[in-house]
């Protein structure tokens, strides 16, 4: 083992107190050993036994320290008794001639070893007194001059060896924080390759699940027509929705062809008109344009078109355009997604043609059973009998009743398709609720049920006074069908800022809780209704509701079973000044 | 089918009526009779009438909107856009009820747009008024 082995060993942090005494300790032994073999060579028993003890003391500390980590100054305290165990041994075996002697230079390279220059001077400090102990002590064989000059010439050369040692380790010591710099980055640098490895295979993995959902997306798309474009309107995209939808497949299409041939250039034109685009060349393609407009200008549009198919014939589309962005957020591109309107277009006819079918079909045969039951009445040579004038009177009461329904009917379905007309007038709510009110008092007097009718100064109401009246005319006569005999039915009308509330509430049958929010729609009727043969369809509160909606107003209803019903209209008024 | 009251009284008026469903023909044809104003005839389509107006060239035609061969809406226009037929007056009777329903009879050149159903006594009234004003006029 060299040196510089020997000083690398000790020079690292890590070796224990009991490691780097196990040279000194064994050495000591082996000394010892030697010693007792050659009894003569003993000078002083003492001096040798306490030697022996420090010797021991010193390796069962380095034990302890070794056992309990403790701070490298206080680990020094185990070199220092070593030296004075090789004083102690020195001075009885003979001094300068003594084989423990040799054995000073462990505990110097212990102290030399040591991190900082003052290790040296404890390492001089330490063999000074060890070589100067016999003459300090007055026992020495040889004159105290000479033992000073020996133990300084001995000491100025181990002290040399230590700073040699002590530089020597802390070159080692750079060296190894040096290359354990190395290894740390080393590692970290792997650490960070394994890392990096493990993003990108996870973002390969997310890219490649990403990919195979959107094709699977793209696939799955056959409802809709998604068609994807350039700037110009040149064709990039067309999924199987596209090629379903306009009978032309992907390969036909993509990279030559234009959306706009897919479309009828007299809406094209149209819509152009309608952006007010200049005639002539200054827009590129005026029918893309046109088809992009608000896309263009950042926002989603969507619109009803009409496509023509690659076989010529047409179906109408919900399109709705976007625009395709790159990182930058520049658009390059639109995206063309549209939905069959073919299906919605027919239902819209049914409805359109239901509607005339209830007008003309069920009101035409009404038009005759009045008309003839008036001819009747009214033919002054033949005249009727009481009797007869009183079953007549029931056939044109019911004539009168499925002439209401039809009525109904026919309205819910204008409503339904959006082709309910109301006339716009300024009017007072007050005349129009004491109106329905009158109207509704004979059947009140029939049934038995007290009418209570509380109208104050309900302010001016912008809308259809016939439409309105039959809102109120509903409300009431359902609040009397669901009044027994002996109840009250209370209107009242009163204004507020901006608005007019007329309330109907009756002390009848009451709706179960469950049923209010289901008691708008057309054709339901309350449980408690049917249960009680109310007579009725269904369609009273679903017009009322809509006569109120179209006004801008607002309806509420509060009912307990068996208490009775609390219906609120609220209208907007109108301003006199706006009049 | 001259006046029978010749130049004694006002000539009255002469009315055709045209409607696919014959009971609403008779039955108009009975309002008709009770204003006091002559029925020169009946139509049972849209193509009949225009015939029976060519014809007749009556100061009335109540009819029907929706019918077989011209609906009342274009009898209407026809008889507007012809010279020879400016005598006659339109009054339509229609099932629709709605607003543009309306708005076409008026467009047409209808003079009258009368809802079905409608009162026959209400109906005799309206076209004597009709007759009357139309007096009043020439």
């Amino acid at each position: 083992m060299t040196l510089t082995a020997v000083v690398n060993g000790l020079a690292t942090p890590n070796p224990s107190p009991l490691l780097k005494q196990a040279p000194t300790s064994l050495l000591f032994g082996v000394a010892i050993v030697m010693v007792a073999a050659t009894p003569q060579s003993v000078t002083s028993l003492g001096a040798m036994v306490a030697g022996t003890i420090a010797a021991v003391l010193a390796t069962l500390l380095a034990g302890v320290l070794t056992a309990i980590p403790t701070t490298v100054r206080f680990a020094l305290l185990v070199p220092s008794i070593d030296l004075v165990a090789i004083g102690f041994l020195r001075f009885g075996t003979g001094e300068s001639l003594s084989i423990f002697s040799a054995l000073i230079i462990l505990p110097i390279i212990w102290f030399a070893a040591e991190e900082g220059r003052e290790h040296i001077w404890f390492a001089f400090i330490g063999t000074a007194i060890v070589l100067v102990f016999p003459a300090v002590a007055g026992q020495s064989d040889s004159s105290t001059l000479n033992v000073l000059l020996r133990a300084s010439f001995a000491a100025a050369v181990f002290t040399i060896a230590a700073a040699v040692i002590n530089e020597l380790s802390r070159q080692a010591r750079l060296r190894l924080a040096s290359v354990r710099r190395l290894a740390e980055e080393r590692k970290s640098a792997l650490e960070s390759n394994q890392w990096r490895t493990n993003e990108l295979a996870n973002s390969e993995a997310s890219l490649r699940h990403a990919e195979r959902m959107f094709r699977s997306l793209w696939s799955a798309v056959t409802e809709q027509a998604v068609i994807g474009t350039d700037l110009t309107g040149l064709i990039d995209a067309w999924n199987p929705g596209a090629a379903l939808m306009l009978r032309i497949a992907a390969d036909q299409v993509e990279d030559k062809r234009h959306v706009d041939e897919f479309h009828l250039p007299d809406e094209l034109e149209d819509r152009a008109r309608e952006l007010h685009y200049p005639a002539g060349a200054t827009v590129l393609n005026p029918g893309f344009s046109a088809l992009v407009e608000e896309a263009r200008l950042g926002s989603a549009e969507v619109r009803e078109w009409t496509y023509r198919r690659a076989d010529g014939t047409e179906m109408p589309v919900e399109l709705s355009v976007t625009p395709r962005l790159d990182d930058d957020g520049e658009t390059v591109g639109y995206l063309f997604v549209a939905h069959d309107r073919t299906k919605a277009h027919e239902v819209a006819k049914l409805k359109d043609d239901f509607v005339g079918l209830i007008s003309h079909e069920l009101r035409t045969p009404l038009s005759s059973i009045l008309g003839y039951l008036e001819l009747m009445r009214d033919d002054d040579d033949e005249q009727l009998t009481e009797t007869q004038l009183q079953y007549l009177g029931v056939a044109e009461r019911n004539a009168h009743r499925l002439l209401i329904l039809v009525g109904d009917l026919l309205f819910t379905a204008q409503v339904e398709s959006g082709k309910f007309n109301l006339e716009q007038h300024v009017q007072s709510m007050s005349p129009i609720v004491a109106a329905a009110v009158d109207s509704a008092r004979p059947a009140a007097v029939r049934a038995g049920v007290t009418l209570v009718v509380e109208i104050g100064d309900g302010g001016m109401v912008r809308g259809d006074s016939a439409r309105l009246g039959q809102a109120c005319d509903n409300l009431i006569s359902n609040a009397i069908k669901f009044t027994p005999a002996g109840g009250t039915v209370t209107v009242t009308l009163n204004g507020e800022a901006h608005r007019v509330i007329i309330t109907v509430s009756d002390t009848g049958l009451g709706i179960p809780e469950s049923e209010l929010d289901q008691l708008f729609s057309r054709f339901f009727r309350a449980s408690t209704a049917t249960r009680n043969a109310v007579p009725g369809v269904g369609l009273g509160l679903t017009i009322t509701k809509a006569i109120v909606t179209a006004h801008g107003g607002a309806m509420a209803v509060a009912s307990e079973e068996g208490v009775g019903t609390n219906f609120s209209v609220t209208l907007p008024t109108e301003h006199p000044a706006r009049v | 089918m001259s006046d029978s009251h010749g130049a004694v009284s006002p000539r009255k008026a002469r009315v055709l009526v045209a409607d696919d469903d014959a009971d609403i023909r008779v039955l108009v044809g009975i309002a008709v009779r009770k204003s006091g104003l002559e029925l020169v005839g009946t139509a049972i389509d849209g193509i009949e009438a225009l015939d029976l107006v060519r014809e007749l060239k009556p100061d009335l035609l109540v009819t029907d909107v929706s019918m077989p061969g011209l609906t009342g809406l274009e009898l209407c226009t026809l008889i507007r856009d012809d010279d020879e037929l400016s005598g006659t007056r339109v009054v339509l009777l229609s099932a629709a009820v709605d607003e543009g329903a309306h708005a076409a009879g008026r467009d047409a050149g209808a003079t009258e747009y009368l809802i079905k159903p409608f009162s026959p006594r209400q109906l005799a009234d309206r076209l004597v008024e009709l007759t009357r004003s139309s007096a009043a006029r020439t």
